[in-house]
């Protein structure tokens, strides 16, 4: 299925995403915004390597990979992330409940 | 002992040259081939750049730029969508190891902009930093500011407002929510201004980048060598906005 959602987690900017998910692991995400993330090209890295993750994962995966990439960041948390991809997850699951 | 700087002031370009520029100024400092630089911009016909991690179809409306003859354009720098319309643009180029490059971005940042600080201070106007990456003056924000870091160099560029005509820039961008556009305009009219409303007159580009340069040069310790940009820089400008900014692959990526 596909997720998408944005918002402003505390301490974040506006964040974006588009997420493919296998039940409840991430396939593939992009993640836009008004974020910053140097060097930028590295960032892609880390999108690409958060295929996997189990969206309860999600907050420490981002940390270890921005650590991984030497990514300094600013405007984007992996808890706000994390936080934004959850409340779109619940979200989905509550619009289709059966009746 | 005054740091050299190389002084350019490139006039008006399009987007495509200007990021083109920028980043053509950026491999020349890296190569030793220019020094520390300082540019002044501007930008015609006016333009809005996103930030390198912005989806560009879902922040900006581009049939109404094209209606409105706006070039939009994906810049190297983080941070969010501007409309470059009246204002003075700068960008400072600086090698990792020179004295007035912090390793930290956001200590980075805030030394930089001193000189911005600086140039509305010799304007009469009164203004700080306001991190992560704003300047703010009697409140509200005046300036926006986004660094890189590539090839060993620091690239940071920003704009300083002179006038904004909000309900048009509005008119260009998505905002996140179509139900809540009056009130993202509302906010907006009410966190921005410019040194036209500060000042209570109209102000020019070339008073705004004289104080600008006048304050960089205060606050950063500058000596500067008035330069134009050298031919290898305009060459590869034009190779770059031909081939990187105004091309689809690098505009729509994300």
């Amino acid at each position: 299925m596909t997720l998408q959602g944005f918002g402003k987690p505390p301490g974040c900017k506006l964040i974006r995403f588009t997420a493919e998910l296998n039940g409840n692991h991430i396939e593939g995400i992009q993640i836009r915004g008004d974020f910053f993330a140097v060097p930028e090209e590295a960032f892609e890295g880390l999108e690409a390597e958060l295929r996997g993750t189990d969206l309860s994962q999600v907050a420490e995966r981002f940390t270890e990979l921005a650590e991984k990439f030497h990514i300094e960041l600013q405007g984007i948390t992996g808890t706000g992330l994390a936080e934004l991809l959850m409340a779109a997850w619940m979200n989905s699951r509550s619009n289709h409940q059966p009746e | 002992m005054a740091y050299q700087c190389r002084l350019l002031h490139t006039g008006y370009h399009n987007a495509f040259y200007n990021m083109g520029l920028d980043q053509a100024i950026l491999e020349a400092v890296a190569e030793g081939a220019a020094f520390p630089t300082l540019r002044f911009y501007g930008w015609q016909p006016s333009a809005i750049s996103i930030g390198y991690f912005q989806g560009m179809t879902e922040e900006v409306d581009l049939a109404a730029c094209r209606d409105h003859g706006v070039d939009t354009v994906r810049r190297i720098t983080g941070g969010g969508a501007v409309f470059h319309q009246s204002e003075v643009t700068y960008s400072m180029v600086l090698p990792l190891d020179h004295p007035l490059a912090d390793q930290n971005i956001l200590a980075s940042y805030g030394r930089l902009c001193q000189g911005i600080v600086a140039g509305l201070a010799r304007l009469g106007v009164s203004a700080e930093f306001a991190p992560i990456n704003d300047i703010v003056a009697g409140g509200k924000k005046i300036s926006g500011n986004a660094q890189t870091r590539k090839l060993g160099c620091i690239l940071q560029h920003g704009t300083i407002l002179l006038d904004v005509d909000v309900d048009l820039m509005f008119s260009l961008l998505r905002v996140p929510s179509e139900k809540a556009r009056g009130k993202a305009i509302a906010d907006v009219k009410e966190r921005v201004t410019s040194l036209s409303r500060l000042l209570l007159r109209p102000v020019t580009f070339d008073e705004v980048s004289a104080a600008l340069e006048a304050g960089f040069a205060e606050a950063l310790n500058l000596e500067y060598r008035p330069q134009e940009p050298a031919e290898t820089e305009c060459v590869r400008a034009e190779e770059l906005a031909r081939t990187r900014f105004a091309d689809e692959g690098w505009t729509l990526k994300r």
